[in-house]
């Protein structure tokens, strides 16, 4: 402890807010979920896995030759449509066939003439997370709309676990390196009393990215039409639909938003850890599951805050008490059930009969 | 045409009795953490069988089982060899899932043969349980001399995985040797899956090592080194046997730049000529059959643990468990692909095993190769 010196003090930052800020972007869609339909969507942690292998195999297999390209663009292309279609308000028809357009031949110029860097994969996953995110929704929780929920509940487990396999099954049991060659690895130095903090690129980016998405989240949803019916539908879904909100477009959109910010962690996780699985979905899953619990499930701050206190705990509880290094899960989890305990609304999460 | 079928139908049955089957039960990790080094140690096991297919006149069957590098997967297994009435287990991989699996096996009177354990308890649990490799006793002391006296490190930061019986076994071997040579340890602990070492790496910064030694996997290693050498240390690393896995550089990159290890005998390492000739023979062999395969000691433990189950059937003369495991415990030097084996006089480990040191080293277009240094004998 006579060691602890600031310049540590400020790695240690550095690096509990890159963690955290991972979390929070996954906890972001176990909350909007549960605050849109009260489902913990378990299979939340698959899709986070989905986002990074599309950008490893975005990476990894591009360019691609032109037919297989054209291949691959057409049918994502139709895919993103009717997603889009499904998603947003028909009477935009003409802004989707642009939207489409540019999309298709964007990304068909994209895969054809260059081996896409980490990102282009990036937004390529995020784009593909989003269709794969609407498709769980509409294949194993629609169909049970109304049901009692601890049938949503088992089938979410029940996808977990199926996706899991599939991953097996489709990428190999193995752990596969996602190493990429960016000056964002390269080790850069800063000079604090004397001592030195050591950090990269990647470090400050998974910050970065996460603030900006995190932006454009609160901007959506507080500021746009889609966004107070999103707050509408949460508030209560009956209701809504009775003043016009399509309901299951919503519960689309949100699934699409949730999933779309779990490719980005996903990506983002993989480039800061170098590597990729079909189990890596299972730990921060229920770690961002137990983040968006503390915040308050169903608050997006909440979520936000519960990450990055989780992040800051794994940290410095191995930082300030070497000893207990082992238990560095223990304490996230036995906050959870502090939390369930003496305040089972969460950290900042509002009184139980209100959502989002 | 009825006289046809009923004259095929009996020749079917009697060939099917002519060649009643011994079956050998296959435990290993081919899924999960643990997958590559599990698919070449199977790879061995393979041509091993293609090369001696039959013993005392009957077909050997093997019975494929995987573990998904978890314990009770590995439990599962080995219930299900118990049912099937195999003669001899071989497998599992890593001791944390050979152990439970030898509890249950011991109990039902199976003989097992660990192909890569090399935690000293495994082969403690009982008189039917054995292993191909070296024990971390060995390992570990082998690995501090070299830290400590070819080095000359006197401050070492050890990582060990604290819920794994293998890593947390070696840490302690490698750590009373390095302070018994005089050199001051430090340790840090870290679990399974664990991806962000960034805490555990600045808690060893103002004890400034000379050496890290990391007894994990490359599961973790990967994430480790990668974030080792972002946050700025350059130390030589020394990692042991469960970093011979074409996982580790994979996962990240030139962090693995010459970083050595101990491991399984290549065949060039290996002291006895003819042993290495086998070694050599073999290793062509295994590329016939499966020209992708990763090669490395683990095949050729995996090979020998099948070799060896073969011979003591033969030498028994019968698939009578009983009969085969006194015939296993009286092996001596018996001439297999990773040296001689010898259970004569043991606990179940080989008496002589040869240990090699290895580095990876890459190149500046970013392939790699894993070059064998100089190897050190237990006898």
């Amino acid at each position: 402890m006579e060691n602890y010196t600031l310049a540590r003090g400020v790695q240690d930052f550095f690096n509990a807010l890159t963690l955290g800020s991972l979390y929070a972007l996954i906890a972001l869609g176990y909350t909007m979920v549960y605050g849109i339909i009260r489902l913990i969507n378990f299979a939340h942690g698959e899709i986070f896995m989905l986002g990074a292998f599309f950008a490893f195999y975005a990476m990894l297999f591009t360019p691609l030759p032109w037919a297989v390209a054209l291949l691959v663009t057409v049918l994502v292309g139709g895919v993103v449509l009717g997603v889009l279609r499904a998603v947003l308000s028909a009477s935009s028809g003409s802004r989707q066939i642009i939207l489409g357009a540019v999309i298709f031949i964007g990304s068909f110029l994209l895969l054809t003439f260059r081996a896409v860097g980490w990102v282009e994969a990036l937004l390529i996953s995020m784009l593909l997370t989003a269709v794969a995110g609407v498709l769980l929704e509409a294949i194993a929780y629609r169909p049970l709309r109304g049901a009692p929920r601890e049938s949503m509940l088992i089938t979410a487990i029940a996808a977990s676990f199926f996706l899991q396999n599939v991953g097996q099954l489709i990428f190999g049991p193995r752990i596969q390196g996602f190493t990429v060659e960016t000056s964002l690895n390269q080790v850069l130095t800063l000079n604090i009393g004397g001592d030195t903090v050591y950090f990269t690129g990647i470090l400050l980016l998974v910050p970065a990215i996460t603030a900006v998405l995190l932006f454009i989240l609160n901007r959506f949803i507080t500021q746009s039409r889609l966004g107070k019916a999103m707050r509408a539908t949460a508030q209560d879904a009956e209701v809504a639909q009775m003043m016009g909100v399509n309901v299951n477009q919503i519960i689309s959109l949100t699934f699409l938003i949730g999933a779309t910010l779990a490719a980005a962690a996903g990506v983002m996780y993989a480039l800061r850890f170098g590597q990729v699985h079909p189990l890596m979905g299972l730990l921060p899953g229920i770690k961002a599951f137990t983040a968006a619990v503390i915040g308050g499930i169903g608050s997006l701050p909440g979520a936000v805050l519960g990450g990055l206190v989780l992040g800051f705990i794994e940290i410095y509880v191995v930082s300030l008490f070497p000893a207990l290094t082992a238990y560095r899960d223990v304490f996230a989890f036995v906050l959870l059930i502090l939390i369930l305990l003496f305040r089972p609304s969460g950290l900042i999460g509002e009184d139980l009969t209100e959502k989002v | 045409m009825r006289k046809a079928l009923l004259l095929v139908a009996a020749t079917l049955a009697v060939g099917s009795l002519a060649s009643a089957q011994i079956k050998i039960g296959v435990n290993l990790e081919l899924s999960g953490r643990f997958a590559a080094i599990g698919q070449e140690t199977l790879n061995g096991i393979k041509v091993a069988h293609a090369q001696l297919p039959e013993v005392l006149g009957q077909q050997v069957e093997l019975s494929i089982c995987d573990n998904e590098t978890t314990r009770e997967g590995s439990i599962a297994c080995a219930q299900r060899f118990v049912n099937e009435g195999v003669v001899a287990v071989l497998g599992a991989i890593s001791s944390s899932m050979s152990i439970p699996a030898a509890e249950v096996l011991q109990d039902a009177g199976i003989i097992m043969i660990s192909t890569s354990s090399t935690n000293p308890q495994t082969t403690q649990i009982g008189d039917f349980i054995f292993r191909m490799a070296y024990t971390d006793d060995f390992q570990g002391v082998v690995a501090a001399r070299y830290a400590v006296q070819d080095l000359g490190a006197q401050r070492i930061a050890i990582f060990r995985q604290i819920d794994d019986d293998y890593s947390f076994g070696l840490a302690e071997f490698f750590d009373q040797e390095a302070r018994r040579l005089g050199a001051r340890t430090l340790i840090q602990d870290f679990v399974s899956n664990t991806v962000d070492f960034t805490a555990q790496l600045n808690n060893i910064r103002a004890f400034n090592p000379d050496v890290i030694y990391y007894s994990g996997f490359c599961a973790e290693g990967a994430p480790f080194m990668k974030q080792l050498r972002e946050q700025g240390f350059n130390q030589q690393v020394l990692g042991a046997d469960a970093s011979d896995d074409p996982q580790c550089p994979n996962g990240a990159g030139k962090a693995f730049d010459g970083y050595l290890f101990t491991g399984f005998a290549a065949p060039e390492l290996i002291p006895n000529p003819e042993a290495k000739a086998r070694a050599e023979a073999f290793r062509e062999a295994l590329f016939e059959m499966f020209p992708n395969s990763s090669f490395s000691g683990f095949a050729l433990a995996g090979a020998d643990s099948y070799n060896v189950v073969i011979e003591a059937i033969k030498r028994a003369g019968t698939t009578d468990v009983k009969a085969v495991r006194d015939a296993l415990a009286n092996l001596e030097n018996f001439p297999g692909v990773s040296g001689d084996v010898t259970y004569k006089g043991t606990d179940g480990t080989p008496a002589d095993r040869t240990i090699g040191f290895y580095q990876y080293k890459f190149n500046d277009d970013g392939s790699w190769e894993r070059v064998a240094l100089f190897g050190r004998s237990t006898r």
